[in-house]
């Protein structure tokens, strides 16, 4: 996996309440869009960055409602979006194709939300944030969608 | 909060030939996923134990809402009752293919189905 670009095509930082959620995934979708990304991606893009963001508030909240943070990084074959939380730190990394990663060990109120996302993006990584929280990496190909 | 204007789900519940039929259009979503339940469990404390949940006119469906459904699932049960989706889009119909509770839910393409399938199964 090569690392995104430097500068993101979006960056979002929202309070760590359910009601911006909402906002962060119209967000998202419709940078998705301008990808030139089908409206079948876009609603798959649309789920997974909302059971992302869904994590990180929950996360978020728990440990005192800071911001959680959003970068999405547009490239002529892929869409790659993060979402970062402050959260206690995941129990371990994993990361690799979505049906090979073991999430059984990872906190309950992400056993509905993985799986989700597992089933609809390319790539997941989960991985430690510094000190604390948690980094959710996505990566959404775009080939074949009219590019 | 939850009565504010700027949620983006209406929620309207009719009764027919025995079923309490909640009738859903917007989002439904970590924010908007508390109003489903409270109306569910209303319905089901004062009486209710068929439901179909007509999902016909929704955007956007999460895990959130799938947790309220499963929950009125359960709580229906108890009562021997029926818990009926109506669902048609794939956008929706993914979300419980992934999950693999399209198992749990009997999903139908209309309210009219829902019934005559509920009505001819008891």
């Amino acid at each position: 996996m090569t690392e995104p670009k430097a500068v993101p095509d979006l960056e979002l930082e929202f309070p760590a309440r359910p009601e911006f959620v909402r906002a962060a995934r119209h967000a998202v979708s419709a940078l998705a869009r301008l990808s030139g990304a089908s409206e079948e991606v876009v609603e798959d893009i649309k789920l997974a960055v909302s059971e992302a963001c869904n994590t990180a508030v929950a996360a978020n909240a728990e440990a005192g409602s800071e911001a959680v943070e959003l970068r999405a990084f547009d490239s002529p074959a892929r869409l790659v979006i993060e979402v970062m939380d402050r959260g206690a730190n995941p129990e371990r990394t994993v990361s690799g194709p979505p049906e090979e990663l073991d999430t059984g060990d990872l906190p309950f109120e992400r056993a509905l939300s993985l799986p989700i996302i597992r089933g609809l993006v390319d790539e997941l990584a989960i991985a430690p944030r510094g000190d604390r929280g948690a980094v959710v990496r996505m990566t959404v190909s775009l080939e074949g969608q009219g590019r | 909060m939850l009565d504010s204007p700027s949620v983006d789900l209406d929620l309207e519940t009719t009764q027919r030939e025995g079923f309490s039929i909640v009738s859903l259009r917007g989002e439904i979503d970590v924010y908007t996923a508390p109003l489903l339940r409270q109306t569910l469990v209303d319905a089901i404390e004062q009486g209710a134990v068929n439901v179909i949940v007509d999902m016909e006119r929704v955007d956007f469906l999460d895990s959130t809402g799938l947790g309220v459904l499963v929950e009125g699932l359960k709580r229906v049960k108890t009562r021997e009752g029926h818990f009926a989706i109506v669902a048609t889009q794939d956008k929706i119909l993914k979300i419980f293919d992934i999950t693999g509770l399209n198992k749990a839910f009997p999903i139908h393409s209309s309210v009219d189905d829902a019934l005559s399938e509920a009505t001819a199964g008891s």
